[in-house]
């Protein structure tokens, strides 16, 4: 039996659903073009919190306080976000071994038609590799819930923060 | 005219101390912040942050929204929450009832050697209210903050209490070993916080401890 197909799916309904069904009760979010109608939708989920911070890094220790109070929690960021955030990602969520789920839109990809976002584009996956970010870039064959409940796994049993990079068309509602 | 010194850290944690509830969750900035207070009231309950500057207060928040029976004191620095002065918008927004600020305003960055900090006589009581938070005052004495702080920790917040602090320089060695895991794990198991059980095949779920 092979990986389910994303034929016909909504990604990003089919997202949010896979948030759940792992049992995210805490989004942290600092906007992007991409995450906006998503994250009106998260918002209006009696299921979910929806935390909008000022900062990434902010939202990473966000994240990491609703963790250690027992709330599975996730980020929804730009990937300019992971650049932003590297003193926290160190010293806080690796240092203290919190199974933070990250979903990046990845901005500045050659998919990407907004051109300026390409210096953050080709910087990203050297710095996650610098940092020491165990990350993925979501197959577009293959359904993404699945793909979205796999990192939230291997965050929790790495006891570390997971990175998941996402297309426009995983996440644009 | 009198010219009143400026109370110690030492001087309100005691009054921390004395007015803590039992229940009440404590999560302390790097250095003297955490040190101090492990000398003071060493406890389960605390969170201690080995470095992270200006992360303290964002992760009190996180710990306030998965707590929110539970109250959450957080002892940060001016010079921690001028490195995230937008924390306090977010706590002003979230505007949970549970969390309670106390800053220790001493003016200078006493974990790396006293360096000013960028503005040193903010009025920060004016910036919490401007951010929405429901209380917020500057205190310059263990009196003002002893008669304030019951009521701060039985009412609804969020609350921010600014303390006019005298520097202290000189690093205080903590009584524990502060092993930011061992910190983690504790705090969790104390509070209960559910524990990730792993499945073989597949993912795993939060079970109450």
């Amino acid at each position: 039996m092979g990986e389910p197909e994303a034929a016909t799916e909504h990604r990003p309904s089919e997202l949010l659903a896979a948030l759940k069904r792992v049992g995210v009760r805490v989004v942290v979010s600092v906007p992007d073009g991409w995450l906006g109608e998503f994250l009106v939708q998260v918002g209006q989920d009696p299921a979910v919190s929806l935390i909008r911070a000022t900062h990434e890094e902010e939202a990473l220790a966000i994240a990491c306080g609703a963790r250690l109070g027992g709330a599975r929690s996730v980020l929804m960021i730009q990937n300019v976000g992971l650049l932003t955030m590297g003193a926290g990602m160190v010293c806080l969520a690796q240092r203290y071994q919190f199974p933070i789920l990250i979903l990046a839109s990845y901005r500045g990809s050659p998919e990407d038609p907004v051109f300026y976002h390409i210096p953050k584009g080709r910087a990203t996956e050297p710095v996650l590799k610098g940092l020491g970010l165990s990350f993925t870039t979501v197959r577009p064959d293959q359904a993404i819930g699945p793909q979205v409940e796999r990192a939230a796994t291997y965050a929790e049993e790495s006891s570390l923060p997971f990175v998941l990079l996402l297309s426009r068309e995983d996440v644009q509602w | 005219m009198v010219i009143r010194a400026l109370p110690q850290r030492r001087d309100y944690y005691r009054v921390l101390s004395e007015c803590l509830p039992k229940e009440a969750l404590v999560v302390t900035a790097l250095g003297n912040a955490s040190y101090l207070w492990a000398v003071v009231r060493e406890a389960p309950e605390n969170f201690y942050f080995e470095d992270a500057m200006g992360l303290a207060l964002p992760l009190a928040l996180g710990l306030a929204i998965a707590q929110p029976e539970r109250k959450v004191v957080v002892v940060e620095g001016d010079g921690g929450l001028l490195m995230h002065m937008g924390v306090l918008v977010s706590v002003g927004a979230v505007a949970p009832r549970n969390l309670a600020i106390l800053l220790i305003q001493n003016g200078v960055h006493a974990a790396s050697g006293g360096q000013p900090v960028t503005s040193p006589n903010l009025d920060f009581a004016a910036l919490g209210r401007f951010a929405n938070l429901k209380r917020a005052d500057n205190i310059d004495s263990a009196e003002d903050l002893r008669a304030e702080l019951s009521s701060v920790l039985r009412a609804e917040g969020p609350s921010l209490l600014a303390l006019a602090t005298e520097p202290d320089i000189d690093v205080i060695a903590p009584p524990v070993m502060f092993d930011p895991v061992m910190t983690k794990r504790r705090f969790m198991g104390a509070i209960g916080t559910p524990a990730y059980v792993s499945t073989m095949f597949g993912g795993g779920v939060l079970v109450d401890t």
